[in-house]
Order: structure tokens, then C-alpha cells, then sequence
């Protein structure tokens, strides 16, 4: 019985240890998944502010948010980042972000900016991408147009992301209301299933299991415009072309910002305003794009030269009108076509 | 034994019990029922054509997967326990692999081999057989290594006796030891049937939307949708199912005895005995462990052939370093071991100790619920703990508690009621009884357990469970960090890290063993 006791012991004392971590210090920052910042730069901050920086990671974007609306009363974190353009509005009637705009957000264009709840970090654009040599073998022509896509001749060629349960088909799914309009867009939707479009749950899924690059059977994937220029990034020997290239049909490609934000009932207002200034901050700025693949939001950043293997596409943003209805119109998807 | 003693026992017995009920109340039971409050459950659902499809497949899959885990695992279980086979303890011992293999690697293992361009030509991508696989891959090693053990405990006597009056190998084995052996086969069955009801990971990965179980619509109503009455409606039906099944498992395990595991010389099997072992062993072994050499092979190939460079990418990552994954992996495991078997030992004690058949049902709770409404039920109900190690590694032992219980629990009751008596007699006090009776008696069972138990959590610290935190990055967010980045180098490392996964499972695996391959 001795060994299970000094087990029981270690076990309290290591237990009470980590519970204590939380000291007065200490700036909670929540996150998506995928972020991704140099520590240096973090470890930076935290000596200019005298504070220790604890991230927590949320899950996906959608789900870090109704993670946040169902811990209102008791907040998660003080600063929230990764939030995008199509969240804001319910974050905004959930009530969980206090307004701040970070004095940097001067140094972004005035069509990213987004009012003064979500300070806009970086800029991604939604994009389907093809497999250059897949393709070819089926001896097609690009299709030009979602329509000549949902043809029969490209039947089975297309694996995008569910807008229920992924970011990125959601935005993909805004973009084609935004296109054909709402009764347009489901029933597009509709059509590109029987016709075989792989719907799947989430972005590791379409692209590392269903796309063709990787074993998969779609040549088409619906990923990010600045994927072909991660491909070389992260290819093993030195390429001169991407394998994979952008496909930027009309109502297919959608611009999302990112942004960082204070959240309501923060206990470190003051340090979560200049995580956010953080965010926006030239040297943060200039370390992302290609660890997150997304591009500054701040003008005149210069970016590594792996990023002329990504475009980026001829496409404004969506409007409020349509974000607002983001929810509604992604209920509409799950009864009128999911579960058809 | 007189009431006055029995009521002793019965009084130390709940004291024991205490704290692992206190466990189950805080990180189960209160997480649980604040969801539940939350919304309320709108059962209305369960009327939609949707739902039903769902239920449906649900359990249809889990029964499909125990009736071919039985079929195939129960006949090699008894012919592992009755024949000597060269290489039988490494095999029992690697037959844990499956179950820590992360979900994501079993998943590209399987498409590595039966997917669009798999290696077997074979395209079972989209279908429900590549499901039923998965579940396969995941289970059928329960299924042998409890039956073995549950074949193990039949006394060679009873067997021989049989066969000596005449009665041919099937007939003996059919007549003699699975009767005898039953409990162990149920036990393997139902929790099969258990992990496939809630299963979660694969159906996440390969089902898509077609062949999606009642746990993947409980997680997207509740983690995407925010509609929580909706998601409890359902949350109380996959309880009421696994309920059922719990209560049937332990009526089947009550209805027939058990004995102590035998050490014996077995012979080598001839003729259609050898046929049936060899054949049954290569299918068990090709299903369970060729999605995990797809794996490796992948973590050496890229497009452009063979290639170190994964793993070389691998080892010269600083930002998390692999030094510090592999840390955080075995740190957390051990904790999450120390508290399992605590919690484990404690509720079978008790359990065994008091006869409670409600303790007994209670220690399958864990295997009845929906971890990810659980997970809500944490952030709701402790702001304070939410983003702290403790939570996560609460999480982690409530899965693997289970395992546990129900290994030392049947090795407990196996031992014959007159050693401990006789010791009394001698003049042992009760705790001397326990010390060197019954828990020596236990111990390989308890090993077992805790391997078993390891292996569960050791390549799930992904957690959709609770909020992670970048500084405990482990194996496997780390190889789901990669997966959710762009590019071949990233898919490589991915596997690499997987197959480093596997190896540091094979080694701790080794060490609980003791090396003897005495594993239940």
C-alpha cells in the first residue's frame, strides 16, 4: 500500500502545482487551432508588459466562438483571436466582445476594417485549388463557371468542406448566396451533390485524405488561395512550380479577416488591448503569413518569396447583409440540403 | 460468515468507494445533468426521419462490429489459451497497438489501404465497410485479449477430462470451456459493442455525412450548431441503449463463474487446430496492424519515392521540439495511469468487497456517456479549472478507470474463497490477508488493466474534450498540428510522429508486462 500512497501524494502535489499556475500575471489569450506565432516574439511582449502569456486553443473558429457564448457568465480568456468576418455578427449579438480599436489598425486599409469590436489581423481568401497533373489526366478543360462545375462532365471531381461544421465551407457556401443568390445557391448545392461533389467535414479531411495530391480521388479541393505556395513552402525537395493552382471561379472565392478582439468580463483589460496592438504590431505582422498562410492585414508588410506560388483573386467582400444572415442561411443548408 | 461480519464488510466496502464515487459525481454525473438543464432535451427530433437513419446505423454498426469481433476473436482467444504458439506473448503484447493509435492515423491508414489509390486496389472509400474496419481495428484486440484471459481461467482438467471421455476438440471447447469462458467473451462483446455505440473518432473522419454516428451529431449540434436541447434528446437515447447493454453484460457475467489463470504447458496445435490458429492469427494480424505499417511506410515514402526527410524534418523542429511532445505524452499518460489505477482499484475493491451490483454498473458509467456533452458540462461548470492540466488529466482517467475496474474486478472474484479464509484461520489480520493473498493474486490482472488502460489515452491527447494549451503539446497534436497544414512535408511528419507514437507504446507496453507476457 506504501507504493499507491506515494503515488496518491505525487499525484496531489503535481495537481495543486499546475492550479496555482494562474497568478495575477497572467494574460489568458483563447485562439483558433491553427494559430501559430514565433515564441521569441511572444517572450518579447511578455518582458515589455511584465506578464506571462497563457494561450488556450479553442478549436475550429466556429467552435471556439460557441465555446465563448456558452462561457459568457465566466469568461474563458481576456483576448480572443481568430474570429473572422463571417462570426463577428453573432459574437456581436452573443455580446461577448468589448470594443477596443487598436491605434495600429490605422496601417489597414479602411475596407478591412471592421468596426470597433474585431480589430482585423490578416486577410485570407477561401479558394478552390486544383491538382495540376490529376487534372490534366482526366483531359478536361477548366470549368469557368459553379454551373459548368455541378455539370455532369465534371461529376466526382470536387471534394469541398461542409459549411456546418467547417470555416472554410462556410465561407465557400456565403460566396455561392453572394453568386446565385439564396434559392440559387441551395439548389446549386443540390445539383453539385448528385453530381457527386464530396462534401466533407472539415479541411484536414478534404485535403489530406480526399484530394488527389494526396492519395484522394477529387482533383478539386476547396482549401486557400495561398495554398499552392505552402505546397512548395512545405515540399521536401526545391520546387520551381507548384503541383497544385488556384481555381478562381465567379462566386467561388471568399475573403475572410481574421481579427483579434478584448473579450466582455476580461480581468486584464488593459493587457488584452495591447495583445491586440500586439497583433497588429509590424514584427507579428511580418512572422505569420507563413506559419498561418494568411496575409497581413497591415499595408507594406513584406512577405517571404514563397508567396508568389499563391494569388490573390479579383473578389470583394461580402456584404454586412449577407454575414448577418450567415447563421440562418447555414441552418438553411443543414435542413434543405444536408438532410434531404 | 455471520450478518454482524457481513455488514462490517459491507460498511469498509462503501468507505472504499467513496472516492471513486465522488470522481464519477464531480466529472460525470454534475457535468452531465448541468447540460442536460441547460436547454432541456427536445426528444421531438427523435421523430425526424434524419435521426432515426442515424440511431439506426449507430447500432447497427456497434452489434455488426461485436458479432464479427466475437467470430473472429473468440476462436483465436481460445486457441491462443490452449496451444503453445511461438512469438504468442509479443503478439498479445503488440495487439495493444491498435488501441493507442490515434484515430487520424488509423484513418489515413485505412485509406492508405483500401482508399482511392490504396495499396490493396482495393476502394472502399464511402462505404460502410471501411467503417466496419476501423471499428475492427480498434476492437478485435479487446476482443482477443479479454477472451483470453476468460479462456485462460478454465481449469486444463475439465478440458482433458472431456476430451478423455470421448468428446472431440470442437465439442470439448464448445461444451466444456466456452461456458466457463463466457464471462470473458461477454465482457469483450459488449464493451466492443460500448466503444463502437459511441464511437466518434472514425465516423468523424471516414463516415462523412451518409454513415455519421449519434456521438458525431451529438458533437456538431452541440460544438457547430449550439443546439443543445436537440443534442440532449439524443444524448439520453445513446445512454438508454448503452445502458441496456451494460445491465445485459453484467447479468451474462453473473451467470456463469469464473477460476484462477492457469501457467500450463500447452502443446503446439496439428492439423485443422494449426489451420485454424495459423489462419485466424494472420487475419487478426493483417486487419490490425497493416493500417499501422501503411503508416510507417508512409512516414519513409514521399511522392518522388523513398525519403528521410520526414523524419529528419522531424527531429530538427524546435517550435514545439519533439523533445518536449514526447515529454508532455509520457507525462500525461503516467498521471492519467497513476489516477486510473487508484480510482480503478479502489471501485473494484469496493465493489468486490460489498457485492453492490449497483457499484458494479456504476464503474461502466464512463462507457455509457457522451464525452463530448461532458466536455460542455467542464466549461460550464468549473471556470476555474477549465483551461488547467488537472481537468484534462480528470478527463483522460474517467475513460480509462473502466478498463481498470474490469480487469482486477473478475481476478478478484476468480480467487477461491477459502485461500483468503484459510490465511484468517492462520491467523493473518485482514489488511495482512490483502497484502499477501489477494492483491499478489491481482496483480497480473492489474497490470493488464493499466496497460490496457494506457493505451487508451495515450495517443488522445488531441482532446476535443478540454481546452488544450500550446505548452502541452504531445504526440498527437502535434501530428494533428501537421495534418492541419497544407503541403507533403507536413503529411510525412504526421506519420513519422505517429510511428514514433507507436514505438513509445511498444516499449512502455513491455515495461508493465514485466516481460512476461502475462497480459489479460
Amino acid at each position: 500500500m506504501k507504493k499507491i500512497l506515494s503515488i496518491t501524494l505525487t499525484l496531489a502535489a503535481t495537481l495543486s502545482g499546475t492550479s496555482t499556475a494562474q497568478s495575477a500575471g497572467t494574460l489568458t489569450v483563447i485562439t483558433h487551432d491553427s494559430f501559430d506565432v514565433d515564441r521569441k516574439l511572444v517572450t518579447a511582449f511578455e518582458t515589455a508588459n511584465h506578464v506571462k502569456v497563457r494561450f488556450i486553443k479553442g478549436g475550429d473558429a466556429g467552435e471556439m466562438l460557441n465555446k465563448l457564448i456558452l462561457t459568457k457568465a465566466a469568461p474563458l480568456a481576456d483576448a480572443v483571436y481568430g474570429l473572422d468576418n463571417t462570426l463577428l455578427p453573432r459574437a456581436q449579438a452573443a455580446g461577448i466582445l468589448a470594443p477596443y480599436t487598436s491605434p495600429a489598425i490605422a496601417g489597414v486599409p479602411a475596407a478591412y476594417r471592421q468596426g470597433p469590436l474585431l480589430n482585423t489581423v490578416d486577410v485570407g481568401y477561401v479558394a478552390l485549388n486544383y491538382d495540376r497533373a490529376a487534372f490534366q489526366k482526366t483531359g478536361l478543360k477548366l470549368p469557368a463557371t459553379l454551373r459548368e462545375l455541378s455539370e455532369p462532365q465534371y461529376a466526382r471531381l470536387t471534394v469541398v468542406e461542409s459549411p456546418a461544421t467547417s470555416s472554410t465551407g462556410a465561407a465557400f457556401y456565403l460566396a455561392t448566396v453572394q453568386e446565385l443568390g439564396q434559392d440559387g445557391a441551395v439548389a446549386w448545392w443540390r445539383t453539385a451533390r448528385a453530381n457527386g461533389m464530396k462534401v466533407t467535414r472539415g479541411w484536414s479531411q478534404a485535403y489530406n485524405e480526399d484530394f488527389s495530391l494526396y492519395g484522394g480521388r477529387y482533383p478539386i479541393v476547396l482549401s486557400y488561395a495561398s495554398s499552392p505556395a505552402a505546397e512548395v513552402a512545405y515540399s521536401k525537395e526545391k520546387l520551381t512550380a507548384s503541383p497544385t493552382a488556384n481555381l478562381f471561379l465567379p462566386g467561388s472565392t471568399f475573403v475572410q479577416l481574421e481579427g483579434a478582439a478584448v473579450l466582455k468580463g476580461s480581468r486584464q483589460p488593459v493587457l488584452a488591448r495591447k495583445f491586440v496592438d500586439f497583433m497588429l504590431s509590424g514584427a507579428v505582422q511580418a512572422d505569420f503569413p507563413t506559419r498561418m498562410w494568411v496575409y497581413p492585414a497591415v499595408g507594406g508588410v513584406k512577405l517571404d518569396p514563397v508567396w508568389k506560388f499563391s494569388q490573390k483573386p479579383d473578389v470583394k467582400l461580402a456584404p454586412t447583409s449577407l454575414l448577418t444572415r450567415s447563421q440562418a442561411l447555414t441552418d438553411l443548408w443543414v435542413t434543405q440540403v444536408l438532410r434531404k | 460468515m455471520t450478518g454482524r461480519n457481513a455488514g462490517g464488510r459491507a460498511w469498509r466496502g462503501w468507505a472504499l468507494a467513496a472516492v471513486p464515487l465522488a470522481f464519477l459525481l464531480a466529472f460525470l454525473l454534475l457535468p452531465l445533468l448541468r447540460v442536460l438543464a441547460l436547454g432541456g432535451a427536445r426528444l421531438g427530433i427523435l421523430g425526424e426521419g434524419y435521426f432515426q437513419a442515424r440511431l439506426a446505423w449507430t447500432f447497427w454498426q456497434a452489434t455488426l462490429t461485436a458479432l464479427l469481433a466475437l467470430a473472429l476473436g473468440g476462436p483465436l482467444a481460445y486457441l491462443l489459451a490452449r496451444y503453445h504458439l511461438p512469438g504468442k506473448a509479443a503478439l498479445l503484447r503488440l495487439l495493444l497497438l491498435p488501441f493507442v493509435t490515434p484515430t487520424l492515423v488509423a484513418a489515413l491508414g485505412l485509406l492508405s489501404l483500401f482508399g482511392p489509390r490504396g495499396l490493396t486496389g482495393l476502394d472502399l472509400s464511402e462505404t460502410p465497410a471501411l467503417i466496419l474496419l476501423g471499428n475492427l481495428f480498434f476492437n478485435l484486440p479487446l476482443m482477443v485479449r479479454l477472451g483470453y484471459a476468460g479462456f485462460l481461467r478454465v481449469p486444463p482438467n475439465l478440458n482433458a477430462a472431456a476430451r478423455t471421455l470421448g468428446a472431440g476438440g470442437v465439442r470439448a471447447a464448445l461444451q466444456v470451456s466456452l461456458p466457463l469462458a463466457w464471462p470473458g467473451l461477454a465482457a469483450g462483446a459488449v464493451l466492443v459493442f460500448l466503444y463502437s455505440a459511441l464511437s466518434f473518432g472514425l465516423p468523424l473522419l471516414l463516415g462523412g455525412e451518409r454513415y455519421a454516428t449519434l456521438e458525431v451529431e451529438i458533437y456538431t449540434l452541440t460544438a457547430y450548431e449550439l443546439r443543445l436541447p436537440e443534442a440532449s434528446a439524443l444524448i439520453l437515447v445513446q445512454l438508454a441503449v448503452t445502458l441496456l447493454a451494460t445491465l445485459l453484460y453484467l447479468r451474462l457475467g453473473r451467470a456463469a463463474g469464473g477460476g484462477v489463470p492457469v501457467a500450463r504447458d500447452l502443446p503446439r496445435p496439428t492439423g485443422w487446430a494449426a489451420l485454424a490458429t495459423y489462419g485466424l492469427t494472420v487475419t487478426v494480424l493483417l486487419l490490425c496492424f497493416a493500417p499501422l505499417v501503411a503508416v510507417a511506410v508512409r512516414s519513409v515514402t514521399g511522392r518522388a519515392g523513398w525519403t528521410t526527410a520526414f523524419w529528419t524534418g522531424l527531429l530538427q523542429a524546435s517550435d514545439p521540439g519533439v523533445g518536449l511532445l514526447l515529454g508532455n505524452t509520457l507525462r500525461f499518460a503516467g498521471l492519467t495511469l497513476a489516477a486510473s489505477v487508484l480510482l480503478g482499484l479502489l471501485h473494484a475493491v469496493a465493489t468486490y468487497v460489498t457485492r453492490s451490483r449497483l457499484l458494479d454498473v456504476l464503474s461502466l458509467l464512463p462507457l455509457m456517456v457522451s464525452p463530448v456533452s461532458l466536455a460542455v458540462g467542464y466549461l460550464i461548470l468549473y471556470p476555474s479549472l477549465r483551461a488547467q492540466l488537472p481537468l484534462l488529466i480528470a478527463a483522460y482517467s474517467l475513460l480509462a478507470t473502466p478498463l481498470v475496474v474490469r480487469s482486477v474486478l473478475p481476478a478478484l472474484r476468480a480467487v477461491p474463497p477459502h485461500v483468503p479464509e484459510a490465511a484468517r484461520t492462520l491467523g493473518a489480520a485482514r489488511a495482512g490477508v490483502w497484502r499477501s493473498v489477494l492483491l499478489p493474486l491481482t496483480l497480473p490482472a492489474l497490470r493488464g488493466g493499466a496497460a490496457l488502460s494506457l493505451a487508451t489515452v495515450l495517443g488522445e491527447f488531441a482532446a476535443t474534450l478540454v481546452l488544450t494549451r500550446p505548452e502541452w503539446a504531445t504526440l498527437s497534436t502535434g501530428m494533428y498540428e501537421r495534418l492541419g497544414r497544407p503541403g507533403e512535408q507536413n503529411l510525412g511528419e504526421a506519420c513519422a510522429l505517429a510511428t514514433l507514437l507507436m514505438l513509445l507504446a511498444l516499449t512502455v507496453f513491455s515495461v508493465l508486462d514485466g516481460g512476461k507476457g502475462e497480459v489479460t
